[in-house]
């Protein structure tokens, strides 16, 4: 998908209709299908599967609890593959183009900023646990369970540092709120008719079809 | 005691190394230039990088120990009491051996990279290792470091130390000397023969060698020696 407004707008529109009930995250399923380059979109399976561990684990809990885990897991799970094929997508910059586009160059570009701000620092969390890995094992640590607190304290400290750098580069730089940019986008009818179905997998949502169809029965 | 690196083949992306010889117990410096493959090497030594192919051999390596060329990327310790704990070392030793003049409660990120380091060196050095390799261990340390750790790593008697360096002012005692060139690892041979087969030498080496006054080895005492000799 070429189109940074539509690829959020989809991610967005359908990780909700996903959320709601079940017969929508099959069609947000039916949709990742469809649009996507499915499991090519996916960059980091081992942490996808580790996520739908943690989310089966809260379904097991949710289902003896006498809830529905099933229908919990399958909406989450479709949010985790919006989610990964939202990331996967990304590129530098693409964030902070739709938001300066939305709401303009003074809170759109610092909403941008913070954003971009946030993913950066999120794939610099991936970097840094792997280094942590590595030390530990260097070290001769077992990397279980009984280090995960330092670990993620370590990964805390690691992006406030991290943050503080950045806001210290921004003041060095003269930074002091809103900023222009020019954000070219280019759509294509793929985009569009992409576009087009995650906001008809919303109506599904929306609108009573149940009730439509028992009217004229 | 040896390592030995059959036929191996390091690839990334459109970059690879060729890399086969055997390091058996002493001192081996591994130089090469700023991306000519030397940390790529050592992660493949200490077994964090797979070989595209070949195959690494630890003869008789029971303990091993990667210094990698960035000290905070060791530190999981959230103060400098706890990231010497984390070495199995008393920080009441540690800190003063780093010759730091710190609290054991500060956080190791507020230190400078400096002062990281040789609290990363101190730690990493308190423990004795089969395999030590230790990758760009000169950088971010002033002359006076250099010299002190070089002293250090002189009174090492046993295991294998594999120093990855371009450093070219202070050297320890070198028994073994390589250099990576054209996306080799070449053997040099042992000191003192190997300086004069040395590609890249510092400037002073090189100049050294060819007025005919090769040093004996490359420590400062070693290249001193051989600036003061006279011919005849």
């Amino acid at each position: 998908m070429q189109d940074a407004r539509v690829r959020l707008g989809c991610a967005a529109l359908l990780s909700v209709a996903a959320f709601f009930n079940i017969a929508c995250a099959l069609a947000v399923f039916l949709w990742w299908l469809i649009f996507t380059p499915r499991m090519r979109s996916v960059r980091n399976r081992k942490l996808v599967l580790v996520m739908l561990a943690l989310i089966g684990i809260i379904a097991v809990m949710i289902t003896i609890s006498g809830g529905d885990g099933f229908s919990y897991f399958m909406r989450m799970g479709v949010i985790v593959l919006i989610g990964s094929w939202l990331y996967a997508e990304q590129e530098p910059g693409d964030f902070l183009s739709v938001v300066v586009w939305a709401c303009g160059k003074r809170r759109g570009f610092e909403l941008g900023m913070i954003g971009e701000c946030a993913m950066q620092i999120a794939e610099s969390l991936s970097y840094d646990f792997v280094r942590i890995q590595t030390a530990m094992k260097l070290k001769n640590r077992s990397s279980g369970i009984k280090n995960l607190v330092p670990t993620g304290l370590m990964l805390i400290h690691d992006a406030l540092v991290r943050a503080d750098e950045i806001t210290e580069l921004l003041a060095v730089r003269g930074y002091n709120g809103g900023g222009t940019i020019c954000p070219v986008f280019r759509i294509t009818k793929k985009d569009y008719f992409a576009g087009i179905c995650a906001i008809c997998v919303l109506l599904f949502l929306v609108i009573p079809v149940s009730e439509f169809f028992i009217l004229h029965s | 005691m040896k390592l030995v690196l059959e036929e191996i083949m390091a690839v990334r992306g459109t970059w690879s190394l060729l890399a086969c010889g055997t390091f058996s117990q002493g001192i081996h410096l591994i130089s090469g230039n700023v991306g000519s493959g030397k940390s790529t090497l050592a992660l493949l030594m200490a077994n964090l990088f797979s070989p595209s192919r070949g195959r690494v051999e630890r003869d008789g390596i029971k303990t091993l120990m990667l210094s990698t060329q960035f000290p905070e990327f060791h530190i999981t310790g959230l103060s400098v009491t706890e990231e010497c704990a984390s070495w199995g070392l008393n920080p009441d030793i540690i800190i003063p051996s780093a010759g730091l003049e710190i609290s054991g409660d500060v956080s190791p990120f507020s230190l400078s990279r400096g002062e990281l380091k040789r609290l990363h060196l101190a730690c990493v050095l308190g423990r004795q290792y089969d395999l030590l390799l230790l990758d760009e261990p000169f950088s971010s340390l002033d002359c006076a470091e250099k010299e002190r750790l070089c002293s250090e790593l002189n009174s090492r008697t046993q295991g294998i130390t594999v120093i990855f360096t371009h450093e070219q002012s202070v050297f320890p005692r070198v028994d073994q000397l390589w250099e990576i060139a054209d996306q080799r690892l070449i053997d040099l041979g042992k000191m003192p023969g190997a300086i004069e087969q040395w590609q890249n030498a510092p400037a002073l080496i090189k100049k050294l060698i060819s007025t005919g006054r090769c040093p004996a080895n490359l420590t400062p005492s070693d290249i001193l020696e051989a600036s003061c000799r006279t011919h005849g």
